[in-house]
């Protein structure tokens, strides 16, 4: 028992030391992240042009007001921004012959990468929230109300109560939300993690990541999946995409506690699937890898 | 091997005669290209169409949703698409350096085409093809394909409208490349004005508030790449085909003028004061 | 006939510095402050049709400015040019009909295409006619002997490879002068000899005037009959290679190293430095020929290595400072500063 603890801390400290090291690595590189925060900006404000159009007049586009689509949109777009770029990287290293050489090293692969890639996108995440934040207050001017957290919708009345009820749910919201984005950058990355592994097999497998994120990208990103015709969103509901970019930005608009726990569980049920998948597909890969003579 | 010396360049052609070879050499030459990197460029032609494919998409959805979107209904926003597509893609197929611009006076590498008997700026411009951009270009024609109710004359209209509007992407882009002489790296600036002259033109013009639309006219010109044509389009509006074109020139005439005057301040490789 | 006159001509840069020093930074990037570069001072000169002309010094000397100055890249300061009896500065596309160039470190041609297909586009931009090009083409190709790669995408070249496709587009249009930059920079010793038979071969046959700058004395001993050596942004030598190799090839430096510990005695001929069993000489060629050096050093012992270097171009500038007696002060420390680089290349040649 007590062996398996120590190996447990062994393989938390490893992985821990990978994702400051990352996080240290990327902080000195600040000045490459500048395009990808305009460019966030960017799309913020087009769209809130756009749900200020379409929501013209005050009406909402099933149940979403203006100021919760901008939100939502602010929230969804975060994961691809911040939390979804592994793809690259991961196919770089691999045509580059970078993970045969870190293949040999003794420790546990998939989670080593897991941590040193998902940590190099920490202070993405930070950043491009805060900026997400910023833009979004500007426009709508404040956070999305918690109106639904009381359980008393009334037509976008921000709640009433005490202040420290108010403060709570801001709080708890604000948690949820982070962890929510937490678990989308972990899905997106075992997901992405399975579709670079095909390198291994396929000389030019940037085909199936466009379509994986050309798909999220409908599916949740740019809109509400509510928004969906419902024979579509009927499917989609049993796919990962809606929980790399939906959850996080449900959560956020349209909070309600048991429907943010019950969107986070499935987000790990996926994860699960996900990281199950990333290591059959590796232990494959790996195994080509030694019959080649890596 | 003494006629080295007897033979003298050929300048019989005319000016522009020698332009128009030179360019059409070049473009030969990049088909060739072209047909080198086959996959590569099915693989670039099969994401492009798979990335306004999903933005086709959403806008049906939306639309399906809320009807006309700034005054776009999805016909016209699909004809925004195709047609910045194939401006964007002509711009780049015939002016493949547009937005290598800076980085090449950065290096010094302009020294070679100043030591050309020909116009740098268009000499520069001019000497590149970027592959994908066919897939941009073909997009605008597949789309207007697709779109029911379009006879010869949209055909030649939609060419008219996007030969023009591929000149004003390559002024706009072009010029913000220029500002590399004035400021040493402008690579952020110059990335940001092409990144919000396409994205502010994919989407409505309605969208914007009214003195948003002042810029819109102005330094990001999605006005004249989209919305303008878009409207001309509709209407079969001949007559303002050549206003559109004189528009485009006088964007040219700007940007190369901001080109010249960059160019006296040009100090070959080593000495700019750049940090790129 | 001269075909290039430069009078006076002057090329100051002003270049940004930011002090050391993070407030000092902070405040320079708000008020930037400049410092001038005087990287051509009033150069003088003439060239005749037909020459071959060098143009020598070290790095930063003030050798790529010129010509790109000649070439029409830059605008002087002051100071004023003809090529060809155009002016560079305001007459650049009418010139550039008529003289090539090569610049070593910047390619003419396109990276990604093979250079048969460079040479399509280049005779397209000079407006050769299609007959006169394939004519051209073909004999540049047996000429430089390029038929190996012609169709070789050019970034699968090796260098000398390239610099040979370079001289040969460069001559596409038949040019009257040829600029040459550096065309050696980074080239094996092979190569470098077959690009000076190459332009020897040019000048000869066709009567191209040649104007080449290098900071490689060897480059340009075989092929140039003038050599003009600049320093700091000014002439100091202009004159025949023959003047010039008497003065320069006159003393050579000599290393030896023995097998066993020796006595370094040899009248007339003290070591610069030495160790028991190795030692570097200076020797004055007018005063001891080579063959007497070497006879007297292998018949001290054993020899395991011998290297006879030429003095290195630094010295030889330094040397001509100190003996013009101008700027006394300057040239005693660059002779200083010389002497210590030709010591350490000595160093480097016998380990």
């Amino acid at each position: 028992m007590s062996r398996r603890l120590t190996r447990w801390r062994a393989d938390w400290r490893t992985g821990l030391t990978a994702a400051s090291t990352a996080i240290r690595e990327k902080l000195a590189f600040r000045a490459n992240f500048a395009g990808t925060m305009l460019t966030y900006g960017l799309f913020i404000m087009v769209f809130s042009r756009i749900w200020a159009n379409a929501t013209a007049g005050g009406t909402t586009v099933a149940g979403y007001r203006y100021d919760m689509l901008v939100w939502y949109f602010i929230i969804a777009e975060v994961p691809s921004f911040a939390l979804g770029r592994f793809f690259w990287s991961l196919s770089r290293d691999m045509k580059s012959g970078q993970v045969a050489y870190l293949v040999s090293r003794p420790y546990d692969f998939v989670g080593y990468q897991f941590w040193e890639r998902l940590g190099s996108a920490l202070p993405d995440l930070f950043i491009i929230l805060g900026e997400g934040l910023l833009i979004g207050c500007l426009l709508t001017g404040g956070l999305p109300p918690l109106a639904e957290w009381a359980g008393a919708y009334s037509g976008g009345q921000p709640l009433a109560g005490s202040g420290l009820a108010w403060l709570a749910g801001q709080g708890l919201r604000a948690l949820l939300v982070v962890m929510s984005l937490l678990l989308s950058g972990s899905l997106n990355f075992y997901l992405q993690f399975s579709l670079a592994m095909t390198a291994f097999w396929l000389e030019e497998n940037d085909a199936f990541y466009w379509i994986f994120q050309k798909i999220a990208l409908v599916v949740g990103t740019l809109i509400p999946i509510e928004l969906l015709p419902d024979a579509a969103r009927a499917v989609a509901v049993w796919t990962p995409f809606p929980y790399i970019a939906y959850a996080p930005a449900r959560i956020m608009v349209a909070f309600q506690l048991p429907e943010a726990l019950r969107l986070m569980a499935v987000q790990l049920a996926w994860i699960a699937i996900g990281l199950v998948l990333a290591r059959l597909v590796f232990a494959a890969s790996s195994r080509k890898l030694s019959i080649n003579g890596g | 091997m003494n006629e080295l010396n007897t033979i003298q360049p050929a300048r019989r052609t005319g000016r522009l005669g020698a332009y128009l070879r030179f360019m059409g050499m070049a473009f030969a030459v990049n088909v060739k290209a072209v047909l080198e990197y086959r996959l590569n460029f099915l693989l670039q032609f099969f994401g492009m169409m798979l990335n306004n494919a999903a933005f086709a998409a959403f806008w049906a959805v939306l639309i399906a949703r809320t009807g006309a979107v700034g005054g776009y209904g999805f016909n016209d926003v699909m004809f925004v698409w195709g047609f910045v597509s194939s401006a964007f893609g002509l711009a780049h197929i015939v002016f493949g350096n547009i937005r290598g611009l800076s980085r090449i006076v950065l290096e010094g590498s302009l020294d070679v085409y100043l030591l050309q008997p020909k116009d740098v700026w268009l000499n520069l411009l001019a000497s590149r093809t970027i592959v994908s951009a066919w897939g941009d270009l073909a997009y605008g024609f597949i789309i207007l394909a697709l779109l029911p109710g379009h006879g010869p004359l949209h055909w030649l209209l939609f060419v008219a409208l996007m030969v023009p509007a591929a000149l004003i992407f390559v002024a706009v882009f072009a010029g913000a490349e220029s500002l590399c002489f004035f400021m040493g790296n402008s690579s952020g600036i110059s990335s940001a004005v092409s990144e919000f002259l396409l994205t502010f033109s994919l989407y409505p013009e309605g969208v914007h508030g009214a003195w948003f639309r002042w810029v819109l006219y102005t330094i990001l010109p999605s006005g004249f790449v989209a919305f303008v044509p878009l409207r001309i389009f509709k209407a079969l509006d001949w007559p303002l085909v050549p206003l559109l074109w004189g528009i485009a020139i006088g964007y040219l005439a700007l940007s190369y003028c901001l080109f010249r005057v960059g160019l006296k301040r040009y100090e070959s490789g080593n000495r700019m004061d750049a940090r790129v | 006939m001269s075909v290039i006159q430069i009078q006076q001509l002057t090329k100051h840069f002003r270049t940004r510095f930011t002090p050391e020093g993070r407030g000092k930074a902070l405040r320079a990037f708000f008020r930037p402050q400049y410092r001038l570069v005087e990287a051509v001072k009033g150069i003088s000169l003439e060239v005749d049709e037909g020459e071959v002309v060098a143009f020598l010094g070290p790095n930063g000397a003030g050798k790529s400015t010129t010509i790109k100055m000649l070439t029409g890249i830059l605008q002087p300061t002051s100071g004023g040019s003809r090529v060809l009896g155009l002016d560079p500065s305001r007459q650049r596309q009418q010139l550039a009909w008529q003289i090539g160039s090569v610049f070593g470190q910047r390619s003419q041609l396109w990276y990604h295409l093979p250079p048969a297909d460079s040479f399509r586009l280049l005779g397209a931009i000079y407006e050769v006619d299609k007959p006169v090009l394939a004519r051209r083409t073909a004999e540049l190709v047996e000429r430089f002997g390029l038929g190996d790669f012609f169709d070789v995408a050019v970034r699968k070249l090796s260098l000398g490879q390239r610099i040979r496709c370079e001289i040969a587009a460069s001559l596409l249009h038949a040019p009257r002068v040829l600029f040459l930059d550096e065309p050696t920079i980074g080239l094996d010793v092979v190569a470098r000899r077959e690009i000076r038979g190459l332009l020897q071969e040019l000048n000869r046959n066709d009567k191209v005037t040649v104007f080449i700058t290098s900071h490689d004395m060897g480059d340009i001993e075989k092929i140039c009959k003038r050599a003009i050596i600049i320093h700091h942004g000014e002439v100091v030598v202009d004159e025949s290679m023959k003047d010039l190799k008497h003065r320069a090839l006159a003393r050579k430096y000599v290393g030896v190293r023995y097998q066993s510990p020796v006595t370094f005695a040899i009248p007339g001929l003290p070591p610069i430095k030495h160790t028991d069993r190795s030692a570097s000489f200076e020797v004055d060629t007018r005063q001891h020929t080579l063959q007497e050096v070497v006879n007297k050093l292998s018949a001290l012992g054993e020899l395991e290595d011998i290297t006879i270097e030429d003095e290195p171009l630094e010295n030889i500038i330094a040397d001509i400072f100190a003996s013009r007696n101008e700027q006394s002060a300057r040239g005693v420390a660059v002779g200083l500063a010389g002497k210590a680089l030709a010591a350490q290349t000595l160093a480097g040649g016998q380990s």
